[in-house]
Formats: structure tokens, sequence, C-alpha cells
């Protein structure tokens, strides 16, 4: 059960990947970060539970992947970040936002806001958190 | 060594593809800056996700020279990023002449997108995956990898017709709610919502939420909040579009 999960995770960065309009084998790396970033998200959640702890861990595995993979392929890492993150981003929650307030649900709509900003938020802070630790420790320009 | 005004048009070219493939603000701007520097030329960028604004100090002192580019439609084409990327690398390396860098960037603005069929494809599978991953059965995949096609076909021919991007996002919202409801109809035990949710990932701005905090952590305030802005109606359009379609289908069924 837990495999076919991390497939899928695979599949949805990939073909987020293509239409993000990644060429070549670049795309597999692509789909390889998505992977990454569930495992580590799956794993958490599964043994704290807590939702944004754990997004925040996926988004940090995503970011050490990308990075790394940028820094062999000489490519930027936001090639390999922006379809790793795709299946974390609360793209749902935002939607489930709209439908309660669709349906005059106030209060769910205001949690399920806060929702989406702070696992936004906990996967923006987890990338950049990377991607300044990796400037520190290789202090190169433009990578 | 280039001339100030055809540097200008360099940067300002790097730039604009930058921008509308959807890249960071900080990566615009150091781009150019970067550009710049490499033709030992300083110069100071401006740039807000709508627009450009690049001023050249003239290495004689004189007057700077400025320009403006207003950018209206953005995508996400990481290749292009990319290839922007090692563009400017490269320039430190071997300083292009005008007419070389200005074919360069051409040559990248040029750069194919995969085939329709292949992204109608993969938008296909990517809402098979997303209504699978996040708990939904292997027929309400199949059914969503149907809806996710025929969507993504319909917002494709609307954008041709180049009406705003928020009325593409409604009516893509309004066909997913209607077939995802159509399929309930046919199978009654299909689960409306895992199938919506699956159909309209790619367009939900997940990704887009995310980008404009992370704008905000590099400071880039007001980039930020446009960027929270448009992530916010777009979620707003396509989620509407389902809500019409979803109460108007089950009200006329029950």
């Amino acid at each position: 059960m837990k495999l076919t999960e991390f497939l899928l995770a695979f599949g949805g960065s990939f073909c987020a990947g293509l239409l993000f309009n990644i060429k070549g084998s670049k795309l597999l790396w692509a789909g390889l970060s998505g992977m990454a970033g569930w495992i580590a998200y799956a794993f958490v959640v599964t043994h704290t539970g807590q939702l944004f702890f754990s997004v925040f861990t996926g988004a940090i595995a995503v970011g050490v992947f990308s990075e790394v993979m940028a820094r062999i392929l000489k490519n930027p890492a936001t090639v390999f970040s922006i379809p790793g993150i795709f299946p974390l981003v609360p793209g749902i929650a935002a939607y489930e936002t709209i439908q309660y307030l669709l349906s005059d649900r106030l209060q769910e709509a205001g949690s399920k806001m806060v929702e989406t900003l702070a696992a936004a938020g906990a996967i923006a802070f987890g990338i950049l958190l990377v991607t300044a630790l990796f400037k520190l420790a290789f202090s190169k320009k433009q990578a | 060594m280039m001339k100030n005004r055809e540097l200008m048009d360099v940067a300002l070219k790097a730039g604009e593809i930058l921008l509308r493939s959807g890249a960071e603000i900080y990566r615009v701007e150091d781009t150019i800056r970067w550009i710049c520097l490499g033709y030992n030329t300083e110069c100071e960028s401006f740039v807000l996700p709508t627009g450009i604004f690049i001023s050249i100090k003239d290495n004689t002192g004189l007057e700077p020279l400025t320009s403006v580019k207003r950018i209206s439609r953005r995508t996400v084409d990481l290749d292009r990023i990319d290839m922007v990327n090692s563009f400017s690398r490269q320039l430190h390396l071997r300083l292009f002449t005008y007419s070389e860098a200005i074919d360069e960037l051409d040559r990248i603005e040029k750069r194919r997108q995969y085939s329709f069929f292949m992204r109608l494809i993969s938008a296909g599978v990517a809402s098979f995956v997303f209504t699978v991953l996040f708990k939904g059965s292997i027929y309400e995949g199949l059914a969503s990898f149907l809806i996710g096609m025929l969507i993504f076909s319909a917002k494709e021919l609307l954008s041709k017709t180049g009406l705003f991007q928020f009325f593409e996002l409604l009516v893509s919202g309004l066909l997913a709610g209607a077939l995802a409801v159509l399929s309930v109809f046919l199978f009654p035990e299909f689960r409306l919502f895992k199938i919506i949710i699956g159909s309209i990932m790619i367009f939900l701005p997940g990704v887009a939420i995310t980008n404009s905090i992370k704008d905000a952590l590099y400071g880039d305030i007001v980039a930020s909040i446009s960027r929270l802005g448009e992530a916010l109606f777009t979620a707003a359009a396509v989620g509407a579009g389902v809500g019409i379609a979803v109460s108007l289908g089950l009200s006329w069924r029950f």
C-alpha cells in the first residue's frame, strides 16, 4: 500500500513536471524529487500525526534532493523543487476554502484558509531553509 | 563591448523570458544584474509580477538609461528558466556579442513545449494519480483521468480565444463539476469530492500560494502579495465553477 503511494507521488510529480515543460531525463529526477518528499511526509505523518510538521519535513526532503541534483546536473534547484512539492502543496485546501464559503459555512472556511496558508508557509519555509543552508555551505555564485 | 542600449535589450529580454516563465522575482532581478555585471556595467532592476523596470548607469557618468517592460501573461515553464539560467552563466565565461546574445535568447524563447497530446495524457495521468493518492478508488481515478483530459483540452481551446484567464478557470471548474456529477449519476458508488479534487488539481494554485510565501520570505513583499491575490482569485474561479455546477447538478437530480 505504501509503495503504491510512493509510485503515485512519483507519477504526480512527473506529470506536473511535464506540464511545467521540463525536458528529457530531468523529468525522472523531478518525479523522484516528488517521491522523496512524499516518503518523508508519509513517514512523519504516520508517526506524529501532525500535518504541518509533516509537510515541512516533506519540503525539507524535496529541498535537499533538489539542491543536490541541481549541483550535480547544473540546473536551478527550482526545476526539481517545484514539481517535487506538487503533491504536498495545499491546492485542495484552497479549493475547500472556496467550497465552504459558497455554502455559507464561514467557520470551516476560515479554518481551511488558515490551514492552506500554514501548509504553504511550512513548505516555503522548508525549501528556503535548505536553500539557505546549501548557500552557506557552498557559497558559490548563481547556483 | 556592447553598447548600453544593446545591453539593455539583452537584459530586458532575458528578464522578460524568465518572468513569463514564472520565475521567482529575485531570480529575475539577479539574472538582470548578473548579465549587466558580465559587461562591467552597473544596473538597477525592479521587478514586479506584471512588469520589469531596468535602469543602466552610463559609464561616462551621463544620464542613466531606463526601460520598462509590461508582462501580461505568465505560465510556468521550467525549461526556459533553466535555459536562461545557463545563458547567464555562459555569459560570464565568454562574453557574447549583441547579435549572439539576442539569437540565443530568441532560440530559448522559441523552444517548443511538449506536444498537445503528451500534455493531454499527462494532465489525465496527473488527475488519476491525485484522485488515487488522496484515497480515491482506482475506478474513481479512471473517471477523473477522463475528466482531467476533457477539461485540459477545453482550457487549451479557450486560451486560444484570448479571453481573460479567470474566465478559462471558471469554465474549467464548471466543466469539472458537471462531469463529476454526471459520473456520480452513472456510478452511484463514486464519491464526488474525490473525483473533483483529482481532476482540478493541476489548475489549483497550491504551488502559486507556496511561491508567493517564498517571495515574501525573500523580502519581495509587493510581488508576494500580488501573487497571493492571483492565487486566491484562481482558487475562487475554479472553486466557484465547480460549486455552481455541483449545486445545480445535484438539485436537479434530487
